[in-house]
């Protein structure tokens, strides 16, 4: 009973803060082409980090209270999504995290950097949209989203073999920690 | 003597061990059921007792055989227990054996639920409840007879009895069907239910029909709209009923013409169910890992491929405070070659802060910007 709403409060937590990354993030990027926005990029981009911060925290939270608020958490496919699409939006927080701690500020200031760290904070966000667009499917039957003709099919889900997806994840792995490594040596 | 004695001692130790209980407080779930389901415990008379519920059966006094006809049951004034939960069934007679309908030519093309069964469960709103069947009339020429029965608990039960209401026989006189006349065909049942998100037509057989035409509306709304039909074969129809998600119930109502003849038959209904899904919450655990892992190893892969070698980690300065060390130790001996590799750095003004060397091709931090500042 009580997973249920510390779910509700810990999803508009990450909703909000993942909002704030995203835009945040997207201004800091557009401040390197808009000169009025020169002088706030420096506080956007804090803004934009404090809030992937938030979001990292608050998005395995929101994951382990939806968990315990239904009876079968991976029962069907639209729960299942669930799970895969948080997966892709603390990927892509956790990426935007570690990029801003490993190149600072500084990273706006390098038109490639500064592309994939405002890809990263948007896609992140956009999964996050996604999670409650599914949310809202759940609980109210529709969603804001639907009115995109576009919009994914979230009633059937890609379920991998458990055996392939432990493959993956020690690719993932393996990538993560070679990246590390690289980024080390040439630092 | 020792053996008559561990054989009693078993006897009256499985003697104590059966446990007082109730007949399923919690229903037996819808199925095929005689009366007083066979005249098991709900039949014995020391465990049940009369119901106050009024049982009220609307059926067409006169029907035509091979046609389809609703039996509509309204129960009132019911005392259930705290579920709420009633048993009735559609009865042919009330012997306890061969009561279905189906063993008096009946055929039952939908129960209440959807199914089609002659015993279902419902729960009660406000004491009373109201139910329909679908049925299919026999051949059979002359006077048929059905029966409705009911059985429930009740809130203040405390001799755990079931409480049995039934009624007299309501009987049905069956006529010649006209010839030609339009109707579904014998062994059609309606769809229990359809898959979420399932928009494929269904399958109707009927006999003597020249048109079909089909109206559907969702459960609980009044308006109607006209389904799409489609001949497939002779006497075999397929109707577009739209998709519906959830726990929807989509009704509809099918009229079979031939000439004069129109046949407007009993609304039908399908449910809703979910689809088969095989996923497990560790396959889910497992894929959601996979994911972050693989979107982090990709990002920071790009992350590394495109940062010029001049962007160093911003949490680790000691290189920088050692080179400070070093630089000013060694300012004046290594001014010169210093001063060469400052001199062939190039200004861009498309990348301020940066400085581009020709020499190694690569980009370099401006130190007069404090590393990329403009």
């Amino acid at each position: 009973m009580y997973a249920v709403t510390f779910h509700h409060m810990v999803v508009g937590l990450a909703a909000g803060s993942g909002t704030l990354m995203g835009i945040c993030a997207f201004l800091a990027w557009l401040a390197s082409y808009i000169s009025n926005l020169k002088s706030s990029k420096s506080t956007l981009d804090k803004a934009s980090y404090a809030a992937s911060i938030l979001t990292l925290i608050t998005l395995p939270l929101a994951m382990l209270s939806g968990y315990y608020s239904v009876s079968d958490p991976s029962g069907s496919a639209i729960l299942y999504n669930k799970f895969i699409f948080s997966g892709i939006a603390i990927g892509f927080t956790l990426s935007y995290i570690i990029g801003r701690r490993r190149f600072g500020s500084d990273m706006w200031n390098h038109s490639a950097l500064a592309n994939i760290q405002m890809l990263s904070a948007l896609f992140g966000l956009t999964a996050i949209m996604i999670l409650g667009s599914i949310g809202s499917k759940i609980t109210l039957g529709e969603s804001t989203l639907d009115i995109f003709p576009f919009w994914p099919e979230f009633m059937n889900s890609i379920v991998i073999n458990q055996w392939i997806s432990l493959s993956l994840l020690l690719i993932g792995l393996t990538s993560v920690i070679f990246s590390f490594r690289i980024v080390d040596s040439s630092a | 003597m020792k053996s008559r004695i561990l054989v009693l001692s078993l006897i009256l130790t499985l003697l104590l061990a059966t446990s007082s209980g109730v007949a399923n407080p919690g229903g037996k779930g819808d199925s095929n059921r005689d009366y007083t389901c066979g005249g098991s415990c709900h039949g014995d008379p020391s465990l049940s007792s009369p119901s106050s519920a009024i049982i009220d059966v609307d059926i067409p006094s006169t029907v035509y055989s091979s046609t389809t006809a609703e039996v509509s049951v309204s129960i009132s004034n019911l005392d259930t227990s705290d579920n709420g939960l009633v048993g009735i069934f559609l009865l042919g007679s009330k012997n306890g054996n061969s009561d279905h309908p189906e063993d008096y030519g009946w055929a039952i093309i939908q129960d209440p639920n959807g199914g089609s069964s002659n015993y279902i469960e419902a729960v009660s709103s406000d004491n009373q409840v109201t139910v329909s069947w679908v049925l299919l009339v026999p051949d059979d020429l002359g006077t048929k007879e059905i029966y409705v029965s009911i059985q429930h608990g009740s809130y203040y039960n405390h001799n755990n009895k079931a409480f049995i209401g039934e009624t007299d026989a309501i009987v049905v006189n069956i006529e010649p069907i006209p010839e030609n006349y339009p109707t579904l065909a014998e062994g059609w049942t309606s769809p229990e239910e359809r898959i979420s998100g399932d928009s494929s037509p269904i399958t109707i057989r009927t006999v003597n029909t020249e048109s079909l035409t089909v109206y559907w509306r969702l459960s609980g709304e009044t308006s109607s709209h006209e389904a799409t039909v489609d001949m497939v074969a002779d006497q075999e129809w397929e109707v577009s009923l739209p998709a519906t998600l959830g726990d929807t119930r989509i009704e509809y109502q099918i009229i079979a013409s031939m000439d004069e003849f129109s046949n407007q038959m009993p609304w039908l209904s399908i449910g809703t169910s979910e689809p088969y899904f095989d996923g497990t919450s560790l396959g889910a655990k497992l894929q959601s890992v996979a994911f972050i892992l693989i979107i982090l190893g990709f990002m920071l892969s790009l992350q590394t491929w495109f940062a010029p070698r001049g962007v160093k980690k911003s949490i680790d300065h000691t290189t920088v405070v050692e080179e400070s060390i070093v630089s000013k130790k060694t300012e004046e001996s290594t001014s010169e070659p210093d001063s060469d590799y400052w001199s062939r750095l190039i200004k861009s003004d498309d990348n301020p802060g940066w400085l581009w060397d020709p020499v190694e091709n690569e980009w370099v931090a401006d130190p007069n910007l404090s590393g990329g500042e403009q």
